[in-house]
C-alpha cells in the first residue's frame, strides 16, 4: 500500500549482512516519515527562547496547540488533496472553492433573507443531501441483499428511496430556510456550505470523467471560475464581509474558535476529526483500497470490476467539501469572508501531501503522512518566527525544507546508508 | 461552420447593441470619461470606486466608464487601448506599475486624450496630473502620535510589534522608515520583531501576533501597516486575553474598516490614506472645462481616533 514493501527487498539483504545495523536501518526506513518532523521539533525546542520563568516558549502547550490551530485551515484542505492524489489526480481549485465557502459562509451568518449566498448554498445542500440519503439507503438495501453485487432492487424499490430521500433533502431544505430568519447558526453554516463544495467538486469530478479532460486543466478552470464566482457572490462592490460574532451574526459561531478545555482550539479538533475519519475510510473501507488500485493502474481497476467514474467522481466532491468547510474554519479564526482568503493555498495543500510521502504519480501514500506534512509546515513557520527570522528569509528556508523534505521522504536512506558502508569497506 | 457563424452573428449583434447604447449615451452626455482601475479585490479599491462614482453622480455631464484590470498588466494595457479607441475625453488611471503601463499613457497622451494618473505613478511627464496620497507623510504622522502615547519626547517607554505590508512593495518601507525615525534615540522604545510582513492580510497579522505574544510578555503597541492587519493582531491578542494591554495602531482609515474598528476602541488610531477618486474626477473636469491644473496633487494624511470617528460614520452612513 505503501513505498514500504518496495524498499522491503534492500533490506532484508541488509539484514543479512548485519543484523545489528540492518535491524536500525529497517526502523529508520519504516519511522522515516517522522523523522523530518522530529528533527525540526528538536530544532524548536534547543533554539526556542524562554519566558521570564525559563520555560521553553516551543514547547508550551499554548505554542504547540496555537501551531494546530495554524494549520487546521490548510491541514483539512490537504486531506481531500490526498486522496484527490491517491487516485493520480489533482486538485488545484481549492483554494478559490475554500475562499468561496468564506464568502457564503461570513453572508449566511451576517445576512438575512434570500441574498447571493443562501440561493445557491440552500438548494445546493438539498441536493447533496438527498443523493448522500439515497446512497445510504441503497447501500444499506444492497447489505440485506447479502452484499452480492448483482443485487437489483425492483422498480417499486427504487421509487420509494428515491422518494424518501427527495423528502429528506427537502425537510433539511425547510430547515435552512427557516435559518434565514435572522440568520444562519453555526451547525446550519456548518452543513451548508460544505454541500456547496461537494456540488462543486463533483462538478469536477464529473467533467474529468465524463469529459475524458485531465484534472489539471479542469480543476485549473473551477480555480479561475470559482475566484469569480466567488466575487459575484460577494457583491461586486464588496472586497471583504467582516463577520463580529454578538452583533452582526450570532453568538454560537464563537463556538467554532472556543479552547476546549482550556487550551485545545476547536478548529484544530475539527482538523484531526476529519483526519481520523479519512484516515480510517481509507484504510478500512473497500473505497480506500480502490482509491489506491486506480491510482496505481486505472485500467486494471477498471478491468477489476471497480467503478472507477463514480470513485473518481466522490473524490473530487470529497475534496470540494472539505475545502469549503475549511472555508468556515477560516471565517471563525479571522472573523471575515473574502473571495481572495484562499490564493496560493492549493500549492501549500499539494507541497504537505507530497512531503508527507503520498506519490503525485498515484497509487500510493497515506493521510498520516499528510498530517506530518502539514505540521512540518505549521512548525517550520513557528520555529521561525519565534525565533523572529525576517519574512523574506523564512521563504529562503521554506523553499529549502521543503526539498530537503521530500528528499528525506523520496530518499534512499538505505542507499546512502549503502554508500557508506562501500566506502568504509573500501578504507 | 454553422454554429460558429451563429456565435459570430450574436457576437456581432451584441457588439452592435453597445455601440447604439454608447453612441446615444455620449449624445446625451457632454464627457465621457474612462477610468482604468488595476483591480477591485481590496476594500480600498472598492472604496475608491465608490468615491470616484459618487463624483461622477454630481455632475450630470459626465459619463463615466469603469474598466477593472484584474490585477494584471496585460489587461489593464488593453482596457487603455480600449478607451482610446472610444476616443473618450478623458482617462483616469490608477496603474498597476510604472514599467508595464508608462507606454500606454504615453500612447493615450499622443492620441490627444488627457491622462491622470491616480495613486501609482508612472515613468514619464506625458500626462496631464498625477494625484495621489503620501505613505511617508503617513509614516510621520503615525511615528509623532505613537510617540505621544508611549510617553513623549525623550521619555518614551515600550515594546512595539511592527507587521509589515508587502516586503517587495514601496508602501511598504514609506509607512516603516518615518515610523522608526520618530523613536531614533529613544532608549526606552524596542521594536520587537524584525519585518515580520503579513502581506497586508488580516489572517497572516493574526498568525505572526499569536506568535508574537507567547514569544514576547510584554508587547504595549503594535503598529499594522494597514487596518486589517492592526486588526488581525487586536483578535489575537483579544483571543489571548492581551488585547487590554496594548494599543493598536493601522493605517487607510476606511470607513468600513479602520474607522469602524477605532469607533469600537479596538484600534486606538489610524491613519488616512485618502483614495485620489474624487479629486481625480473634479480636477479632469477642471482641465477639460479649460482651466490650468497643477502637474502633481500630494493629498494630505489624517488621524483618525476615537474623537473624529463616529463622525467619520455619521459621514459615510455607516451610524
Amino acid at each position: 500500500m505503501n513505498k514500504m514493501s518496495i524498499t522491503n527487498a534492500s533490506e532484508t539483504e541488509n539484514m543479512k549482512s548485519s543484523s545489528l545495523a540492518g535491524v536500525l536501518l529497517k526502523v529508520l526506513a519504516r519511522t522515516k516519515l517522522y523523522w523530518g518532523l522530529i528533527v525540526l521539533l528538536a530544532f524548536g525546542a534547543m533554539t526556542s527562547p524562554m519566558t521570564s520563568k525559563g520555560n521553553n516558549i516551543f514547547l508550551s502547550i499554548g505554542n504547540l496547540t496555537d501551531v494546530l490551530r495554524q494549520v487546521s485551515v490548510t491541514g483539512i484542505v490537504a486531506v481531500g488533496m490526498t486522496m484527490v492524489i491517491f487516485i493520480a489526480g489533482i486538485d488545484l481549485s481549492v483554494g478559490s472553492l475554500m475562499a468561496l465557502g468564506t464568502v457564503i459562509c461570513a453572508m449566511l451568518l451576517t445576512q438575512s433573507g434570500w441574498t447571493a449566498a443562501s440561493t445557491f448554498a440552500i438548494p445546493a445542500t438539498g441536493v447533496v443531501i438527498a443523493f448522500c440519503a439515497f446512497s445510504l439507503i441503497f447501500f444499506i438495501l444492497k447489505h440485506k441483499g447479502k452484499g452480492s453485487q448483482e443485487y437489483a432492487p425492483s422498480q417499486a424499490t427504487k421509487i420509494t428511496s428515491i422518494g424518501i430521500a427527495a423528502a429528506i433533502g427537502a425537510l433539511v431544505m425547510i430547515w435552512l430556510a427557516g435559518q434565514m430568519a435572522p440568520k444562519f447558526g453555526v451547525l446550519a453554516v456548518l452543513i451548508a456550505v460544505p454541500c456547496v463544495g461537494a456540488i462543486m467538486g463533483a462538478m469536477n469530478g464529473a467533467i474529468i470523467v465524463y469529459g475524458r479532460l485531465q484534472p489539471f486543466i479542469v480543476t485549473l478552470a473551477m480555480m479561475v471560475g470559482a475566484l469569480g464566482l466567488a466575487r459575484v457572490v460577494a457583491g461586486q462592490d464588496t472586497a471583504v464581509h467582516p463577520v463580529y460574532t454578538g452583533s452582526n451574526a450570532t453568538e454560537s459561531f464563537e463556538v467554532l474558535r472556543t479552547l476546549l478545555w482550556g487550551f485545545l482550539p476547536v478548529p484544530g479538533v475539527i482538523f484531526l476529526g476529519v483526519l481520523l475519519f479519512f484516515f480510517m475510510l481509507t484504510r478500512l473501507t473497500t473505497f480506500g483500497s480502490y482509491l489506491l488500485a486506480i491510482g496505481g493502474n486505472e485500467e486494471a481497476a477498471r478491468l477489476a470490476g471497480i467503478d472507477v467514474g463514480r470513485i473518481k467522481i466522490a473524490t473530487y466532491s470529497i475534496a470540494g467539501a472539505l475545502a469549503t468547510l475549511a472555508g468556515v474554519l477560516y471565517v471563525a479564526q479571522f472573523r471575515q469572508g473574502k473571495p481572495d482568503a484562499g490564493i496560493g493555498l492549493e500549492l501549500d495543500a499539494i507541497a504537505a501531501v507530497v512531503i508527507g510521502g503520498t506519490s503525485l504519480m498515484g497509487g500510493r501514500g497515506a493521510i498520516l503522512g499528510t498530517l506530518v506534512g502539514v505540521l512540518i509546515f505549521g512548525f517550520l513557520s513557528n520555529v521561525l518566527q519565534l525565533n523572529n527570522i525576517d519574512s523574506n528569509t523564512q521563504l529562503i528556508l521554506k523553499g529549502i525544507i521543503i526539498v530537503a523534505a521530500v528528499l528525506l521522504q523520496e530518499g534512499r536512506i538505505d542507499g546512502t546508508f549503502a554508500w557508506f558502508k562501500h566506502k568504509l569497506s573500501k578504507q | 461552420m454553422e454554429r460558429r457563424s451563429f456565435g459570430k452573428a450574436i457576437l456581432a449583434a451584441s457588439l452592435l447593441a453597445t455601440t447604439t447604447l454608447t453612441a446615444t449615451a455620449t449624445v446625451a452626455q457632454d464627457y465621457v470619461i474612462g477610468f482604468s482601475q488595476v483591480t477591485t479585490a481590496e476594500p480600498w479599491r472598492v472604496q475608491f470606486n465608490k468615491d470616484l462614482r459618487a463624483e461622477a453622480e454630481l455632475h450630470d455631464n459626465v459619463e463615466l466608464l469603469i474598466a477593472d484590470a484584474n490585477d494584471r498588466t496585460d489587461k489593464q494595457v488593453a482596457d487603455m487601448e480600449n478607451f482610446i479607441r472610444q476616443e473618450v475625453d478623458a482617462i483616469l488611471i490608477s496603474p498597476k506599475e510604472s514599467a508595464g503601463l508608462t507606454g500606454i499613457v504615453e500612447q493615450a497622451t499622443d492620441a490627444g486624450i488627457p491622462v491622470f494618473v491616480l495613486d501609482r505613478n508612472v515613468d514619464t511627464d506625458k500626462f496631464v496630473q498625477w494625484i495621489g496620497g503620501d505613505n511617508s507623510l503617513i509614516g510621520v504622522a503615525a511615528g509623532e502620535y505613537a510617540l505621544e502615547l508611549l510617553g513623549g519626547a525623550g521619555k518614551a517607554q515600550g515594546n512595539i510589534v511592527e507587521i509589515f505590508g508587502g516586503l517587495g512593495v514601496q508602501a511598504t518601507f514609506e509607512r516603516s522608515d518615518p515610523f522608526h525615525a520618530a523613536f531614533e534615540g529613544e532608549e526606552g522604545v524596542t521594536f520587537l520583531l524584525d519585518r515580520q510582513s503579513g502581506d497586508w492580510k488580516q489572517d497572516q497579522a493574526y498568525d505572526i501576533m499569536s506568535t508574537a505574544l507567547r514569544n514576547y510578555e510584554d508587547i504595549d503597541m503594535v503598529y499594522g501597516h494597514n487596518d486589517p492587519m492592526a486588526y488581525g493582531a487586536y483578535l489575537a491578542a483579544k483571543d489571548a486575553g492581551r488585547a487590554d494591554d496594548i494599543i493598536f495602531l493601522g493605517v487607510d482609515g476606511l470607513p468600513g474598516e479602520g474607522v469602524t474598528w477605532v469607533s469600537n476602541g479596538e484600534l486606538a488610531a489610524t491613519f488616512l490614506y485618502p483614495t485620489p477618486g474624487a479629486e481625480g474626477l473634479r480636477q479632469a473636469l477642471k482641465h477639460l472645462a479649460g482651466e490650468e491644473v497643477p502637474a502633481k496633487i500630494v493629498m494630505g494624511t489624517e488621524a483618525i481616533t476615537p474623537e473624529n470617528a463616529d463622525e467619520i460614520l455619521v459621514r459615510n452612513g455607516l451610524k
